[in-house]
Order: structure tokens, then sequence, then C-alpha cells
């Protein structure tokens, strides 16, 4: 029996006198199979909409692979321009995960359509992402994702994961590459945390101003600026900014061109 | 003592071997270029420093004086670019004063690259030396650990490929000055949106015979912030305060004392060198 | 050298498109909450995900969980308080600082946080460790639960609830699995039970459990203050108090205050409190945690 190992098999092998390694040389993994490409993506719901984004750089390294890579896909559309969709799902991390992740989503929302002649509300796929990311709890996704929509009260719907699929509801998340730039702004300007009521009362009876659901256009310009503010400091974020406005009319997406350094 | 002081380095590699992360440098991750023309020599870089993937300084000045016809462009390490080169300018002037001659480009480089090698590539600078002495024009890079190269057109930094890319398809022998610095320009540019670790603007320095020298900071800036679309200004009392306490200028004199000097005249006039 | 031949001699174009397997994922109606999980192509899979995730041997790895932090869970006369923050870290980041710790289990008990104040039958799981972990399996046992009362019509005792997940956990044990969680619920059968589970495998019964990296400071307040014949208000106060000292002193823990009463016709949800004025309020009017001064 032929050994492909550095050392013999016990007994079968071949019978040298010199000494044998007294312990198994130490195997190290070679198998690295992620790759981090950058970028960072952002949503943000309102009372009767849900905005997406993310930046259209794929970096590795200090390369950029592509300046148009999006990252924020429509689930459960018809053909390729994913006409009818009501879901949508950003992915940020290593690109090809976060790509089969999209197709498998998207599959099963299409399958759920075909098989039940309704279309797969949005808490419910929030939970099958879930679930299809902790299949993988022992080789994971390496991404972390996002999914938005409209719940069925037709108010907007965000849930964010971990890469091995905790989720949770909330009202905005920043993920990827620039989250730690971008969400204590969104923590500071979406849901007004340190910030109170001037004149409210005096040191502990200081009120703290309460967060309501923010008009579409405020929530625009909110991520406008939080990428352009991320496009300054963070080398991984740039090029285009893709954004996707879910309503109750469709989902419209929109393009704006960041800084290209 | 002079030089380095070691005394916490068994410290910091027993605590790296435990797992401690090392403090991170900002580093220059940087495009730097150099280029002759028929009567002098271009040297130019971008303006991005980073911490890792984070954007340090915007616009920071990596052309660094030697000597007034002597400029230094500087990758790696942010602090050892600038100590470097500080050192070895301070170095030039007093060589150029006890020798009474105008310094050279090649004494600064073989002084840079001994200094280099000595640390065996612990000081990350890496450097592009131009400049125009009386036996005519130079340009070289010194590497941090210690080789030099001596070429028409150089380039250096994680942007280097990119610029060199450039100027491999763009430089002809007998370049005008104006050529030169358009080409330079157009290389850092490559570098800086085609390198992650480069960005913001062009600094330029042309150091020409018979001439001052030109530092041209931001040479050209095209990269320039966009208006934010929201204002961000907070009403007084958004913050709260728990507590308040006032330091006026009265109170903080007891935090100072003043002493009288006894009036040594000597010591005033020993300081005065150039009389 | 079988086994390497075996390795590569499969059908050409196998893996091309979705196996069989996967094809009867998708269609299924149902979403499986299976116990086949994908695994890495190489021979150790437990030090590969260790390599990937373990963030506390190895702070700079690609893939930073969310972990959650104090939970605690008591029994007393009036039933049991069931108390955590709310606070996700992943590495030094803080993840979120709203996450529901306390998860409602079994069927009856899924309808959310309504605003009156009627307990909900069935089961409380908490959960500490991986965020990921104990949200998919508190929801297989869930399902599992679901499907006893549907087959003996009458609800799962916490006994065997607890069981289902330490059977479940013991199996998985070396995957690197990582959860701590608690299983407290009222039964005709048992009266108020509560049960620890681990990743490990473990499995206790008991009056008083502390989970996660602040449980020493819940231990510390709960330990001093606890008895068994505490009024409802006493209990849960008492519950609130400790879970604020342990976000008071740890770093991983913080947010909000959740806090659950189980008791024989269910559980009643006692709010979700941001700890902030709780905290001062605490102080203020207790004299509590006199070495926080906002003195200058």
């Amino acid at each position: 029996m032929t050994s492909l190992l550095g050392h013999p098999a016990g007994g079968e092998g071949i019978g040298y006198s010199f000494s044998q390694p007294t312990a198994a040389p130490v195997k190290q993994h070679g198998f690295y199979p992620y790759t981090d490409n950058g970028g960072s993506t952002l949503g943000i719901t309102g009372s009767d909409f849900a905005i997406l984004a993310g930046d259209t750089r794929s970096t590795s390294g200090y390369n950029i692979n592509s300046r148009m890579v999006p990252k924020v896909f429509k689930i459960g559309g018809d053909d390729e321009t994913g006409e009818g969709a009501h879901i949508v799902l950003s992915v940020v991390g290593f690109a090809a995960d976060g790509n089969a992740l999209k197709e498998r989503l998207d599959a099963v929302v299409k399958m759920y359509k075909y098989q039940h002649g309704k279309p797969m509300s949005v808490s419910a796929c929030a939970q099958r992402l879930s679930t299809i990311l902790y299949q993988k709890r022992f080789f994971p996704y390496y991404v972390t994702a996002i999914l938005s929509g409209l719940d069925e009260e037709g108010k907007g719907a965000l849930y964010s994961y971990d890469p091995v699929g905790s989720y949770e509801r909330e009202q905005c998340r920043a993920a990827g590459a620039a989250a730690s730039l971008i969400m204590p702004f969104l923590d500071n300007q979406v849901n007004f945390k340190n910030q109170y009521i001037p004149g409210s009362g005096e040191g502990h009876a200081l009120e703290q101003k309460k967060a309501e659901p923010l008009p579409q256009a405020t929530v625009e310009q909110l991520v406008r600026d939080a990428f352009t503010s991320a496009v300054e400091r963070h080398i991984e974020v740039g090029d285009h900014l893709q954004m996707m406005i879910i309503t109750r009319d469709g989902i419209q997406e929109v393009f704006h061109p960041l800084k290209k350094d | 003592m002079p030089g380095f002081d070691f005394s916490n380095y068994n410290r910091n590699a027993a605590l790296h071997a435990r797992g401690v992360p090392l403090p991170k440098a900002t580093s220059t991750g940087t495009t730097i270029v150099g280029c002759i023309y028929d009567n002098g020599v271009v040297i130019a870089a971008d303006t991005r420093a980073t911490s890792g993937p984070i954007v340090a300084d915007k616009n920071c000045e990596k052309l660094h004086y030697i000597a007034p016809k002597i400029w230094c462009a500087g990758a790696g390490t942010a602090a050892d670019t600038e100590f470097t080169t500080a050192l070895i300018s301070s170095n030039v002037e007093l060589h150029s004063l006890s020798t009474g001659r105008d310094p050279r480009v090649i004494t600064c480089m073989t002084m840079l690259k001994q200094h280099l090698f000595r640390y065996q590539g612990h000081i990350g600078a890496y450097l592009v030396v131009a400049g125009v002495d009386p036996t005519g024009v130079g340009l070289y890079t010194v590497h941090a650990h210690g080789s030099t190269d001596k070429l028409p057109y150089v380039t250096m930094g994680s942007g280097s490929l990119a610029a060199m890319s450039v100027f491999e398809s763009m430089w002809k022998p007998d370049l005008d000055k104006a050529g030169a610095v358009e080409l330079c320009a157009e290389a850092i540019k490559a570098g800086i949106f085609n390198d992650l670790g480069s960005g913001s603007n062009v600094d330029v320095c042309v150091i020409e015979n018979d001439k001052p020298t030109q530092l041209m900071r931001n040479y050209e800036r095209p990269n320039e912030r966009g208006q934010k679309e929201r204002n961000y200004r907070f009403p007084r009392g958004t913050t709260a305060v728990l507590n308040q306490k006032i330091i006026t200028k009265e109170d903080m004199k007891k935090y100072v004392t003043i002493e009288t000097l006894s009036g040594d005249s000597n010591l005033a006039g020993d300081m005065d060198v150039d009389s | 050298m079988d086994k390497l031949v075996a390795q590569y001699s499969r059908p050409q174009h196998q893996n091309e498109f979705y196996s069989e397997q996967e094809q009867q994922d998708l269609t299924e109606s149902v979403p499986p909450l299976s116990l086949k999980f994908a695994l890495p192509p190489v021979d150790n899979h437990a030090s590969f995900l260790r390599a990937m995730t373990d963030d506390l041997a190895n702070p700079s790895c690609p893939i930073k969980l969310a972990h959650g932090t104090t939970t605690l869970a008591f029994r007393f006369q009036g039933g049991i308080i069931v108390c955590t923050d709310s606070r996700a870290t992943a590495g030094n980041w803080i993840a979120s600082q709203t996450v529901k710790k306390v998860i409602p289990v079994s069927r009856l008990s899924r309808g959310e946080d309504k605003p009156t104040n009627e307990p909900t039958p069935g089961l409380l799981g908490t959960m500490a460790g991986g965020a990921a972990d104990c949200q998919y399996w508190l929801r297989y046992l869930s399902q599992q639960c679901t499907l006893h009362e549907i087959r003996h019509k009458r609800r799962i005792t916490v006994a065997a609830a607890s069981k289902i997940l330490a059977n479940l956990t013991y199996a998985y044990k070396g995957y690197g699995l990582s959860m701590g969680t608690m299983l407290a619920g009222v039964t005709p059968q048992e009266g108020p039970a509560l049960y620890y589970i681990d990743s490990d495998g473990t499995r206790l019964p008991g009056n008083l459990f502390c989970v996660g990296s602040g449980q020493t400071f819940a231990y510390g307040v709960l330990d001093a203050n606890y008895k068994y014949e505490m009024s409802e208000e006493e209990a849960l106060a008492l519950g609130r108090r400790a879970i604020l000292a342990a976000m008071h002193r740890d770093a991983y823990s913080g947010g909000f205050i959740n806090l659950y009463h189980v008791k024989e016709e269910g559980w009643v949800h006692h709010g979700f409190d941001d700890m902030n004025p709780i905290f001062w309020k605490t102080k203020l009017d207790n004299g509590e945690f006199s070495n926080v001064t906002s003195a200058l």
C-alpha cells in the first residue's frame, strides 16, 4: 500500500532503520477559501418605505477588481431585470459567497411563489434566510446580509444578519468595511441616540429625543451623506452608490457617483 | 545616549508573542514618482496617509526638503520617512558647510543608504531622491534595506506599478519641463485612482538648473469633496450635562507660580551665535 | 489510496447544478430545520471553524460572530423570574444594543409581545453565547415542543424540553457550537421548573442560574439578596438589579433590561427598558453605585 503521507503508515511502511519523526508533523490548514472584497452597505426604513444602499467597488488588498459590482439585489423577481420583486437583499464581505447566497434565496422565493400562488412575505423570507445561513454553520458564508421590504402593514421592514444567521428586525443598519464609521452616525441621526430636547428639563430630568420614522427625502439625504463621508475615510469604499428604494409602487434603483480615489 | 531607545523591545516582543497586537504605524501606502528632463528633475507624490484601511490624513505632504536643490519623496512608514530625511538634511547641511561646496545628490543618496542599511530594513523608509548639483541632474530611489537605483524615471510605493505603467507607455527621451511635470502628474493620478493606498491630491516639485526650486503643493486636486446634503449642527442644549464648572482667568492663576530668576546677563550673551 | 481515489472519482459535472438533495430542499414547501449541515472539505472541520471564527483565541479571525452576554433566571415562591441584557458583541464591536435574548419556546407562545398583561402560555428560553446557535436551536426546540403538543395533546414538561436540547448539544459536542441557555416554565406535572443547558451537553435543574460574561456580577447581587419567599415585586426588582450590576461592570453587557415573569398561567413581559435612566434612578434614589459621581 503506497502512502502519500510524509511518514509511512503504522506497520505497513518500508522498514527504514533510521529514527521516525517522534511526533507527526503538525498539519497546518492551507485551506483559506475566503477573500474580503471590501465595500459597505446600509439600510434605513421609514413608515411606508425602505432604502437599501451599497457602494459598487470590489477590492482585494490594495487593488480594485471592479468599479461596478452591485451588492444590492432584488429577490424573487420574474427575470434578469428583477421585475415584480418586492424584497431586496444586500450582501457584503466575500462576493462569491454573497452571490451564492443571493442565488439561493432568489430560487427559494421564486419556488415559494410558484407553489403557493402568492408572493413570500418579508418576515417569512427573513426567517428562511436565517436557516439558509445556518445550514452553513460549520463552513460559514463570509457575508453580512441585510434584507429589506415592506411588511404586512405596508411599513418598511429591515432585517440584519450575522454570517451564521442570527437576525433581528431593526430601523437601520450599516454593514461591511465602513460599518464602524457609518453605524454611529445612524444611531445619532436616525435613532437620535445621545440627543436630548433642549430646555426640556434640568440635569436628569432632561428628556431624550424620541426616534420617529423619518420622511423618505431625509433618509435619501442621510444615505448619500453617510456614503460620501465613508468614502473620505475608508479606502475600500467608493466609485458608485447603488440605492434601492422600496415603496408600495415597487422598487426604484438609482445610482450616484462617488469619489474614485 | 544618542540613537534609538530599545528598553521596551523585550517587553513588546513578549506581549506580541502572547497575542497582543502591535500598534499600527501610519503608513503612507503611497505613489511617488520622479522623472528627469533636459534641464532639471521633477518629483511628485499623492497626499493620502493610511492606517490600515482608514485614511489617516487626506492631504499630507510627502515631498521633503533636504537642501535647497535636493528634495526627497517618501513612501513607507510616515514617521521613518520624515525623520530619516530630516536627519540626512541636517547632515547634508553640515557637510556642505564644512566643505564649502553645494551639496550633491549622490552624497545625500549615499548617506541615506548607509543609514538605512545599518538598520537592516527596520526603518521603513522608501525614498525617491532628486536634485541638481554642480555635476548635473540626479534622480535615485533608495529602498529601506539600503539598495539604490539610478534611472531617468522612477516610481515607488504601493502605487508604483500603476504609475510605472504610465511612464512605460508615455515616457520619451528629451522631455521639456512642462512635459515632465505633466507626465509625473499623470503617473501619480494613475496611482491615486487605481491603488487604494494612494489618493486625494497631486504634489509636484520641480528642481531646475539656475532657477529656484518650485514646490507646487496640490498641483492638481482631482478629488474634491462634494457638499453635504444635510445640516449637522445641533441646537445648543442637545447634549446632556450633569454638572458644570467654570474656571475663570483669575482661578487659573492659582495653578501658576511665578518665580523671578536672577538676572545673569551672561546667559543671553552665550546664546548669541550670529553676530 | 482508496480514500484518495474515492475522493477524486466523482461523476463529471456532478457539482455543477443543484444536487437532488438541494433541489428537494428548494421545492419542499416547509423549510426544513434539518440536521444536515454543509461541512468544509478538510479533515478537521472543527479546527477549520475555530481558525475562521473563534475570536477569543484568534482576535484577527476573518468572521466575527455575534455573541450574547448576561442572562439570569431564578425560581421563587411566585414562579420564575427571567432577566437579560440586550447587547450583542462581535469582537470589540457592539453589533447590537436591541437583541431580544429571551425567546418564547413552543407554538402557543409565539404571539409576540402583546400590549396586554395577559399571561402567554409556554416556556421561555434565554440566549447566551453564539446568537445564531441560540436562535436556531431554540427555534428547533420550539418545533419539537409543538410536535409534542400535537402528538400527546398536552404541553411538554420543562424536563423533557430541556432534555431534547441537551441531547442535541451533546450530539454536536466538539463541532464548535457555543450556547449557554436556560429553560423556564411552569407545568402541572412539575410546578415551576428551571434548567440550564449548554453546548458541552450539560443539563442541570436548579433554583438560580446566571449565564454569560457578566454572570459573576449578577451572581454577586443575587446571592446576597435572594430568598425563595420573596414577593413578586421584590423578585422583579432583584432580577432587574442583578442585571443592572452586570451591565454596569461588564463591558460586553449593556443596552436594555429585558424582564419576564413565568407563572402558572404562562409568562408575562415586564418591559424592555433602557438601562441608563434605571441606573441613575437606582443611584440617586437608593444611594447605590456611590463610586460613580458627576462631580468635577
